[in-house]
């Protein structure tokens, strides 16, 4: 091999030959004789057909529009801009997990006369399954996708030069080894064994591919700013999306949040002669949903859906601004 | 393991040479876009990413070893400078710039560039691993994450359209890096992604945001940020004052009712205040 | 990459399937070989159908494991029955054994059962020399995966008895592998063994 390109033909007879990514035997067409490729092991690749028309992609996206607690006025000022295919590259892996997970669970129960009992319930899981795993093979940016949910639907390569391709830019090893702990952790947590004794599992990587899968880009306006929404090309449902809030539906969650959690927290209080639990379950109860419309109330000038790298609606975000809060209040204290 | 150095001054004899803007000095390798079909000799071209190829000429499959060679990829700009100025409100309009930064934000000058980084990609003792490292050095905001977005990519030749953008020249070697990677090559480029540097300003103040032109995502290190204090303030303060009116329901019910009403509609009031202005 | 034209390891005859298998087959010289990771005999033997089974008449390749097994210590909740010294040769919770990995392409189930079925009670039969015309599957599994999976296999028949198995510390050895073809009727209502 001296070249940068090698012409593919049958060391047996000459005969000139196809070989197909991702697979180390093929028969030459000429003499059928079997042939075995060493080295440099592709990777099975198929693309699926697209399904979805411009038309449908728009539709779906506005129908997202008017959904959720989204800008009233979106369905009437929102504008699409561009709407195109693309084809996004993933991995995707089958492992098969087999083994025995086994241990015990301790569970607590309170008599009529108030004693507590303690029961051990031993478990013995035997998992035995397959785990599919989809990872996006490229970096996703700002299009809010991960990885695959849907994995069914007509594969062709018809459509592969009409729609641009994104490349597979990530290894494919380190897509292995994401599904290898991926299906650990869900073989472990399908168990539900809470104390573990003993575990033997065997993880046994059984498929990978590379999946083009054909997703629509919906760019609209509002108010001069770009937004932008994704369509599955397969089944045309949303995948992802950045739409605008409403301030509306803002205010109106943390007057709901705050009066019902102070009510919560009330409740509790007043229960406290009966059982310290119940003031602590009230109090919790009333923080739990004041924080999570307190969530609503901060970041819902903008409605996400998807997997994006940054969600300004996180736990740590709150506490961030908690920690905010204190030092500006310290402050204006001194 | 062969060399690679040697082998690109002794093979690739249907490479194009010249055809792009310094490319033997920064790169220290030649790149090419197209091949001669081992067979038939005539010129094949082939695609980002694929490693067989049918030559259009005797039909016969070749097979591309990318072991050896540099390429010169690309992304193409799939955002305007429209566009750029709208994902930019977009993102200044959230939940965590200040307030109305999208409508008081003076964008002062937009520059269209491709950045320069490369990737490699090695076999490992066995484990394919892909590496980027910096070709350019910079301080804008996002690149240092560096990375490759998304993106379709191209060929990157004389043929292959800038569509304007100015091209920022590494200046890193990619022989320098060669040396000290791990493991054997299976393929090295240089990649050049799309970006728009934006800048504006705020309040007198000059900031500056880089938007990926292929997925549009935004990038910004510093920005005038909006305080959550008075979000804060408005959730505990209807919080204690309705936890406190639920405790008085029990001795004088009216009272608290009355109250709670005037709580909600005052909480109502201010958050949409707070929503809306601050 | 590097295309290479198939040739039995020990008669250099070509070798000719249409089948995509991990195994290679050399009807000249009875000969099986595998090349992963180089080329590799393959011990294998094929036995004789006993029975004429309903449906077609298939080889279903299982990789057997000779093992050596030895149980250190053992806990189990509830109903306490030492079930494997029973159909290990030997006693005090060591011994030896075959296990059978079904090697081809199966869904989980139709896996588990097939696996636990002949490692309980091994098969017997006589074994031929050739395949005749008879269609064999592919062999899918490796066998490094088959020895992961003799593990799973010794665990399971100890969990699947009566009580709720806690802890088991033990040792499993491999001495030999080999490659058995076992006869069965593939029909409408699945398949049967014709041994």
């Amino acid at each position: 091999m001296t070249g940068i390109s090698v012409g593919l033909n049958c060391p047996a007879c000459g005969g000139s030959i196809t070989v197909v990514e991702g697979e180390d035997t093929i028969a030459c067409p000429y003499c059928s004789s079997t042939l075995f490729i060493e080295g440099d092991e592709g990777v099975t690749t198929v693309a699926f057909r697209n399904r979805t028309t411009k038309q449908k992609a728009v539709d779906a996206s506005r129908r997202w529009w008017s959904s959720g607690w989204k800008a009233r006025d979106l369905r009437r000022v929102g504008k699409v801009t561009e709407v195109y295919p693309i084809y996004l590259p993933f991995w995707r892996a089958t492992t098969r997990i087999a083994g025995w997970i086994c241990g015990y669970e301790i569970r607590r129960h309170t008599d009529s006369k108030g004693r507590v009992h303690q029961q051990k319930i031993p478990k013995e899981v035997m998992i035995l399954n397959d785990y599919q795993f989809s990872e996006i093979a490229a970096d996703p940016g700002d299009l809010g996708i991960r990885s695959l949910r849907n994995f069914s639907g007509e594969t062709s390569f018809a459509d592969f030069d009409m729609i641009p391709t994104f490349e597979a830019t990530t290894s494919r090893d380190d897509a292995i080894s994401h599904a290898r702990n991926k299906a650990l952790s869900s073989a472990r947590s399908s168990a539900r064994v809470p104390r573990v004794t003993m575990e033997r599992l065997h993880i046994l990587p059984r498929r990978l591919s590379m999946v083009y899968y054909p997703v629509w880009i919906v760019r609209y306006d509002y108010r001069d700013r770009k937004y932008l929404t994704t369509v599955d090309g397969v089944t045309g449902q949303i995948i992802s999306g950045r739409a605008p809030g409403d301030p509306l539906f803002q205010s109106l969650a943390i007057t709901a949040g705050s009066s019902v959690g102070g009510l919560l927290a009330a409740v509790g209080i007043i229960l406290s002669d009966v059982a310290v639990e119940m003031m602590i379950a009230g109090i919790g109860a009333g923080v739990g949903v004041l924080y999570l419309t307190y969530r609503f109330f901060r970041h819902g000038s903008e409605i996400i859906d998807g997997d994006f790298r940054h969600k300004p609606a996180s736990m740590s975000e709150t506490v961030n601004e908690l920690r905010d809060v204190a030092r500006s209040l310290q402050g204006a204290y001194r | 393991m062969r060399r690679c150095d040697d082998r690109f001054v002794k093979v690739l004899p249907g490479v194009r040479k010249g055809s792009l803007i310094n490319s033997h000095r920064i790169l220290g390798m030649k790149t090419l876009a197209s091949i001669k079909c081992p067979k038939c000799a005539g010129p094949v071209t082939f695609d980002t990413g694929t490693k067989l190829v049918k030559c259009s000429y005797c039909d016969s499959q070749i097979f591309i070893d990318r072991s050896g060679a540099g390429f010169y990829y690309a992304v193409p700009f799939m955002v305007s400078e429209a566009d750029a100025i709208g994902l930019f409100k977009r993102w200044a309009a959230g939940s965590t710039r200040a307030k109305d930064l999208d409508k008081r934000a003076e964008v002062a000058g937009a520059n269209k560039q491709y950045f320069p980084v490369y990737m490699f990609k090695r076999d490992v003792k066995g484990r394919e691993e892909v590496l980027i490292e910096p070709a350019g050095s910079t301080t804008l905001p996002g690149l240092h994450e560096l990375k490759v977005p998304a993106g379709d990519l191209k060929i990157f030749d004389a043929t292959f359209d800038t569509s304007g953008a100015e091209l920022i020249n590494p200046d890193i070697e990619m022989l320098s890096y060669m040396d000290s990677l791990p493991g054997e090559a299976k393929e090295q480029a240089l990649v050049y992604f799309p970006i728009w540097r934006l800048d504006y300003v705020f309040e007198q103040k000059r900031y500056e945001v880089v938007i990926d032109a292929s997925t549009g995502e935004v990038f910004s290190a510093n920005f005038p940020a909006r305080s959550s204090t008075s979000y804060m303030i408005v959730a505990i303060i209807g919080f204690l004052a309705f936890a406190f009116e639920g405790i008085l329901a029990l001795s004088s019910l009216m009272t608290a009712v009355t109250l709670m009403v005037l709580t909600v509609l005052g909480i109502f009031a201010i958050s949409f205040y707070v929503a809306r202005r601050l | 990459m590097k295309v290479v034209q198939v040739r039995c390891p020990s008669c250099d005859s070509p070798i000719y399937s249409k089948q995509r298998d991990r195994l290679f087959y050399c009807d000249r010289c009875n000969v099986l070989h595998v090349r992963d990771g180089g080329v590799e005999k393959i011990d294998f033997e094929i036995a004789e159908f006993a029975s004429e089974p309903p449906g077609e008449k298939v080889y279903i390749p299982f990789w057997r494991l000779y093992c050596s097994f030895v149980i250190r210590s053992k806990s189990v909740e509830g109903e306490y029955v030492f079930r494997l010294a029973s159909w290990m040769r030997g006693e005090d919770g060591s011994g030896t054994m075959f296990i059978y990995v079904p090697a081809a392409d199966f869904d989980t189930t139709t896996f588990k059962r097939l696996a636990i079925d002949f490692t309980v009670s091994s098969p017997k039969y006589n074994t031929r020399l050739n395949f005749g015309s008879i269609r064999r599957m592919p062999t899918a599994m490796s066998r490094e995966e088959a020895t992961e999976l003799a593990d799973f296999i010794i665990v399971t028949m100890e969990a699947e008895k009566p009580g709720v198995l806690q802890q088991l510390d033990y040792t499993l050895t491999v001495n030999g592998t080999k490659m058995v073809y076992l006869p069965f009727g593939v029909g409408p209502n699945g398949m049967v063994p014709a041994f």
